[in-house]
C-alpha cells in the first residue's frame, strides 16, 4: 500500500501520539486536585491521534481512487530550490553553534557573508565589497543598538573573548 | 473615558513613546511594502528592540507596525500586482488595473487615504466598544473561557484553506507543545524525559518566531529560481499628477461603502485569528455585491480599493479589541503582542483595561496617532518605499534571521531560546511543506495553557462536566464551535476537489 504526503504525516502524528499516551496516563495523581497532571495531555493526545488517524484514512481513500488524467494546458510547476533551503538551514545552524564560541560580532559577519554567497554569488569586485559592507554593517549596527542602548548582552565568544 | 483618552494622546506625544511609535509605523510601512515580508514578520523583527523599552513604548511600536504594515502592502499591490502583505490581497484586484491604466498615484493614494479613514472609524469602535466587551467577558467563569477558546480554535481550524483535518491536527500539535514542561497546578514534569533543555517547557516567543519567520523565509528562498519573480521592481515608477483632495472626496462621497467595509473589517478582526486577508477579500466581495456598477470591479474601480484598504485597517482595531477584552489574539501579530505583554508581566484579558488604564488608553492613543503618522510617512518617504521594494532576498533574509536570533536570545540572555528557535524553525518549514496551516498551530500554542487552566479550575469548582453544556453562555459557545466545524465540513464537501501539486504556504 502506497501512502501520499498526508498519509505519511498522519502516520507520524498517530505514532507520536500513541507513543506518548502511556506517559500521559502514567503521570501521578494528586490528592488535592480532582484531575491529575495527565488529564489534559491525555485529551490533547487523543485529539491528536484522532485527527492523525483521520488524515491517514483520508489519504488511503484518496490513493485508492484512480488518478485524474493530466490536464494538457496545466501551468508549469515553479522550480523549487531545495538545495538552497538546505544550505540556508545549515548556515543558520552553524551560526547558532558558533555564537557562544566566537561571539556575536564575528559570527554575525561570517553568517551574513556566507548567507549572501549561498543565495547569490557576487560576480564583481563591487558586489563583493557591497556584500562585505552589509555583513559588517549588520553586525556593528545590531551590536551597538542592542548592547549599548537596549541592554541586551549579546553572546561573547569563549574562544575569542570578543 | 474621553478625558483618559485625551491624557493618553498627550502622553504618547512625548518623544519617549512617539519615537518608538514612529519607528514602528515606518518599519510597518516598509515591511508591508516588501513582497514576502508579512506584518507578522515585521513585528517579529521589531520585537527584540522592544524588550528594553517601557511596556507602553514597546506596544506603541508594535501597534505602529500593525497599522503601517496594513497599509504598506498596497504599494506593490498597485504597482506590481503582488500583495506586499496578505492583508492587501484584494487591493490588487483593482489597484493594479488602475495603475496599468496610467493612474498609479491615484491607486496608491486612494488606498492610503481609505486606510486612514477605515482605521480611524475602527478607532471609534476600539475606544467605545472594548470596555463593554471586557465587561461581558468579566461575567465569564472558567467554563465560558474554556468554551470560548474551543470556539476560537474550531473557527480557525475550520477556516483553513488546505484541509479541515489538517487544521485540527495543526491545532492539536500547538496544544501539545504547551503541555511539555511542568504542569501549571502542581509543577509535575510532563514529557521532559529528564531533559533539562525542555524541563521548563518551550518558551512561546522563540517557538512563534521560529515557526513563522523560518517557514516564510525558507519558502521564499525555495522560490528564488522562479523566473516570474525575477526582475520585479517598482523603483522607477512615475506618478501622474493627482490631487489629495480629490482622492479624499472620492472616498467620503461613498459613506455607506466606507462604513460597511469598516464594519466588515472590524468584525473579522474581533473573530479570533482570521486575519487581514480575509477581511480585505470579504469587504471587497461585499462592496461588489452592493455596488451600482459591479461590472467595473477588477478593471481599476476605486470602490474595490476603498473597500479592501478601509477594511484591513479596521481589522487591526478589531484584533486589538479581542486581545484587550478577552486576552485572545485576533491574529499572529496580536499573538506576538500578547507574548511581549507577558514578558513585561502584563496579563491581558477582561481586567486589563480596569487594572492598566494608562496602558490600555495608551494603546488606543497609539493606534489613533499611528494613522496620521503613517500618512505623513507615506507622503514623505514614498520614493524611498518604491526603492525598498527592490531589495534582494539575499540581503534581506540574513538580516531578518540575525534579528530573529537576537529576538530569541534577548528573552533571557541564554542560548537555550535560540536552540528552540532553530528547532521550531525546521519544524515549521516541514509543516508548511506537508501542507499544514500554521494559524491553528499558533492559536493552539497561545491558548493551550489557558485552556488547561480553565478546564482544571472548572472541574475543581464543580466536577459536573455537564456544566460546560448547561451554562447558557458556555453551551452557546460550544454549540457555535460545533456549528463552525459542521459548516467547514459542509463547505469542504461542497468544494471537494483533488488538490494536485504543492499548495502555497498558509501563513
Amino acid at each position: 500500500m502506497r501512502l501520499g504526503r498526508d498519509g505519511i504525516a498522519g502516520l507520524i502524528g498517530l505514532a507520536v501520539s500513541l507513543l506518548l499516551l502511556p506517559h500521559a496516563l502514567g503521570l501521578p495523581k494528586l490528592p488535592i486536585v480532582p484531575v491529575g497532571p495527565g488529564f489534559y495531555p491525555t485529551i490533547v493526545l487523543v485529539f491528536m491521534a484522532l485527527t492523525s488517524g483521520l488524515l491517514l484514512l483520508q489519504d488511503i481513500r484518496a490513493q485508492r481512487q484512480p488518478a485524474a488524467a493530466p490536464v494538457a494546458d496545466a501551468t508549469p510547476a515553479v522550480p523549487r530550490a531545495y538545495g538552497l533551503v538546505a544550505a540556508a538551514f545549515a548556515a543558520v545552524a552553524i551560526y547558532i553553534a558558533l555564537l557562544p564560541l566566537i561571539g556575536f560580532r564575528i559570527a554575525t559577519v561570517l553568517f551574513v557573508t556566507a548567507f549572501q554567497v549561498i543565495l547569490e554569488l557576487p560576480r564583481t569586485l563591487r558586489a563583493w565589497l557591497q556584500m562585505a559592507a552589509i555583513a559588517v554593517g549588520t553586525s556593528a549596527v545590531t551590536y551597538v543598538v542592542f548592547n549599548n542602548y537596549l541592554l541586551v548582552l549579546l553572546p561573547r565568544g569563549v574562544w575569542t573573548g570578543w | 473615558m474621553l478625558e483618559l483618552l485625551a491624557n493618553a494622546i498627550v502622553a504618547i506625544l512625548h518623544w519617549k513613546y512617539m519615537v518608538p511609535l514612529m519607528a514602528g509605523t515606518f518599519a510597518g510601512v516598509i515591511g508591508g511594502s516588501l513582497p514576502g515580508v508579512t506584518i507578522t514578520m515585521t513585528v517579529i523583527v521589531i520585537l527584540p528592540f522592544t524588550y528594553g523599552l517601557d511596556p507602553l513604548a514597546g506596544l506603541a511600536a508594535m501597534t505602529g507596525v500593525y497599522v503601517g504594515g496594513s497599509t504598506g502592502g498596497l504599494i506593490t499591490c498597485c504597482l506590481l500586482g503582488i500583495p506586499g502583505s496578505p492583508a492587501s490581497i484584494a487591493t490588487t484586484f483593482d489597484g493594479f488595473p488602475m495603475a496599468r491604466n496610467g493612474e498609479p498615484g491615484r491607486a496608491i493614494w486612494l488606498g492610503v487615504w481609505a486606510s486612514v479613514w477605515g482605521g480611524l472609524l475602527g478607532a471609534l469602535c476600539l475606544v467605545f466598544l472594548t470596555g463593554p466587551l471586557a465587561a461581558i467577558a468579566l461575567e465569564f467563569g472558567p467554563w465560558e473561557y474554556f468554551s470560548l477558546f474551543v470556539l476560537a480554535m474550531a473557527m480557525v481550524a475550520g477556516l483553513t484553506e488546505a484541509s479541515l483535518v489538517k487544521g485540527l491536527m495543526s491545532t492539536a500539535i500547538g496544544l501539545f507543545v504547551t503541555v511539555v514542561g511542568t504542569d501549571p497546578i502542581a509543577s509535575v514534569p510532563r514529557f521532559t524525559f529528564g531533559s533539562e533543555f525542555i524541563g521548563g517547557g518551550f518558551p512561546f516567543l522563540p517557538v512563534l518566531i521560529g515557526i513563522f519567520a523560518f517557514a516564510q523565509i525558507m519558502t521564499d528562498i525555495e522560490r528564488m529560481r522562479d523566473p516570474n519573480r525575477a526582475g520585479l521592481s517598482v523603483g522607477r515608477v512615475q506618478f501622474e499628477r493627482f490631487s489629495h483632495l480629490k482622492v479624499n472626496w472620492e472616498i467620503i462621497r461613498q459613506p455607506f461603502l466606507l462604513a460597511w467595509a469598516t464594519i466588515v473589517g472590524l468584525i473579522i478582526g474581533i473573530l479570533p485569528a482570521i486575519g487581514g486577508s480575509a477581511s480585505s477579500v470579504m469587504a471587497y466581495d461585499q462592496a461588489k455585491k452592493f455596488s451600482k456598477t459591479p461590472d467595473k470591479f477588477g478593471k481599476g474601480h476605486p470602490e474595490g480599493i476603498i473597500a479592501s484598504e478601509a477594511s484591513n485597517n479596521a481589522n487591526v482595531s478589531g484584533s486589538l479589541m479581542t486581545i484587550m477584552a478577552f486576552g485572545i489574539p485576533g491574529d499572529a501579530v496580536t499573538a506576538v503582542m500578547l507574548g511581549a505583554m507577558t514578558i513585561h508581566g502584563i496579563q491581558s484579558g477582561p481586567l486589563f483595561i480596569s487594572q492598566n488604564p494608562s496602558l490600555s488608553y495608551g494603546i488606543y492613543a497609539a493606534y489613533i496617532l499611528a494613522h496620521p503618522l503613517m500618512l505623513l510617512i507615506c507622503i514623505a518617504f514614498m520614493p524611498l518605499m518604491l526603492r525598498v521594494t527592490s531589495v534582494r532576498l539575499s540581503v534581506l533574509a540574513p538580516i531578518v534571521l540575525v534579528l530573529c536570533v537576537i529576538g530569541a536570545y534577548a528573552l533571557n540572555n541564554t542560548m537555550q531560546s535560540v536552540y528552540v528557535l532553530l528547532m521550531f524553525g525546521v519544524f515549521g518549514y516541514v509543516l508548511v511543506k506537508a501542507g499544514f496551516p500554521l494559524a491553528p498551530l499558533i492559536l493552539g500554542l497561545i491558548l493551550g495553557d489557558q485552556i488547561e487552566l480553565n478546564l482544571i479550575r472548572s472541574i475543581m469548582t464543580d466536577s459536573n462536566l455537564w456544566l460546560f453544556v448547561t451554562r447558557p453562555i458556555s453551551g452557546g459557545l460550544l454549540a457555535a464551535a460545533a456549528l463552525s466545524i459542521a459548516l467547514a465540513i459542509w463547505q469542504h464537501l461542497r468544494h471537494q476537489k483533488r488538490l494536485t501539486g504543492e499548495e502555497d504556504a498558509d501563513f
